[in-house]
């Protein structure tokens, strides 16, 4: 055991000059191949905490801000150029009336009538299929004026389902009259 | 040998710098709130008629003046009600009436775009509306909210 410890000669490997060891020069400047791929690895992640906290606090700021809301659109129409609002045809076409007149207890609800005929729409679905109807009668046609008088105390509301009514029939000369 | 070496050369650093897309992020954020807001000014907020099936088109109209019509009190149709042009506060018809008159005469294809709220009573718009048809303008939209679709019965 002594004998291996203590050489006799007193040299240890590395007062060895380099030079005299190449081959064990190639073995000190090996790296594992292992270690060298984790190394890489590391260095190429992303800290991706930061962009992740900026990601929902946006979502947050943008779920706390929008409102959601109904799309809005027109209905177009135009006005007569001369005279008021409640448009006389001279015309030999007799114009389809449209009443709607609130109820006095309550002004919620409306009454439809159609001036000249028996038929009595309730909703503005009906009034929509009825206006159809009579658009297939003879003398009338979707050209037919169509002439909306409402009472004054009627809500906007409804006034605006009887155009809408007759839009959806076809109707192409929509005009507002008085009642 | 050498090009063994710089295969072991430390690379420099991949991550990305953020600060500056943060910057440019939140600079986006601010100019939308701003502008969103800017352009919903005109449109006051009130209940809009809801017909059924509506027939409302999604048009954008243009040389259009917008006339909101709201109730002082929803709840108390007696309280009054306001016209404002636009985004500007409510005033009285006549005023209005002498600002559509410019309008007209600046633009002769001017028009009013009438924004009422569905529970007003309709001798509150049909006063407009003939204010409207006295100044000779002839083109005149109604709002209401989109249907669903356009489907029929």
């Amino acid at each position: 055991m002594t004998d291996r410890h203590v050489p006799t000669t007193g040299v240890t490997t590395a007062d060895i000059p380099a030079s005299d060891h190449a081959p064990t020069e190639e073995v000190v400047h090996f790296r594992p191949r292992r270690k060298r791929t984790q190394r890489e690895l590391t260095s190429l992640t992303l800290n991706l905490a930061p962009m992740v906290d900026v990601v929902f606090l946006l979502l947050i700021f943008f779920i706390v801000t929008t409102t959601f809301k109904k799309a809005e659109g027109v209905l177009p129409s135009r006005l007569p150029s001369q005279g008021g609002v409640a448009d006389q045809y001279d015309l030999p076409i007799t114009p389809i009336t449209v009443h709607v007149i609130g109820k006095s207890d309550s002004p919620t609800e409306y009454e439809i009538t159609v001036e000249h005929f028996v038929n009595r729409p309730t909703t503005f679905n009906e009034l929509s299929t009825f206006l159809n109807e009579i658009q297939a009668n003879p003398g009338f046609d979707d050209e037919t004026p169509v002439i909306i008088r409402s009472a004054d105390d009627v809500l906007w509301d409804h006034v605006v389902g009887c155009w809408n009514a007759a839009v959806r029939a076809g109707c192409k000369r929509i005009s507002f009259g008085t009642e | 040998m050498a090009n063994h070496k710089n295969k072991y050369r430390p690379r420099p650093s991949l991550t990305i710098n953020m600060s500056p897309m943060i910057d440019v992020v939140f600079l986006l954020i601010i100019f939308f709130v701003l502008v969103s807001h800017f352009a919903s000014a005109e449109l006051v907020p009130l209940e809009l008629p809801d017909p059924d099936q509506s027939q409302a088109l999604n048009i954008k109209v243009t040389d259009r003046v917008i006339i909101n019509i709201r109730l002082v009190a929803p709840n108390d149709p007696s309280a009054g009600t306001l016209f404002s042009v636009g985004p500007i506060p409510p005033e009285p018809l006549d005023t209005i009436a002498r600002r559509l008159e410019l309008h007209k005469r600046a633009n002769p294809d001017v028009k009013v775009v009438i924004r009422a709220d569905k529970r007003t009573r309709y001798a509150d718009v049909r006063s407009v509306m003939e204010t409207v048809a006295e100044l000779g303008i002839e083109e005149m939209h109604l709002v209401a909210h989109i249907g669903n679709s356009g489907e029929q019965p």
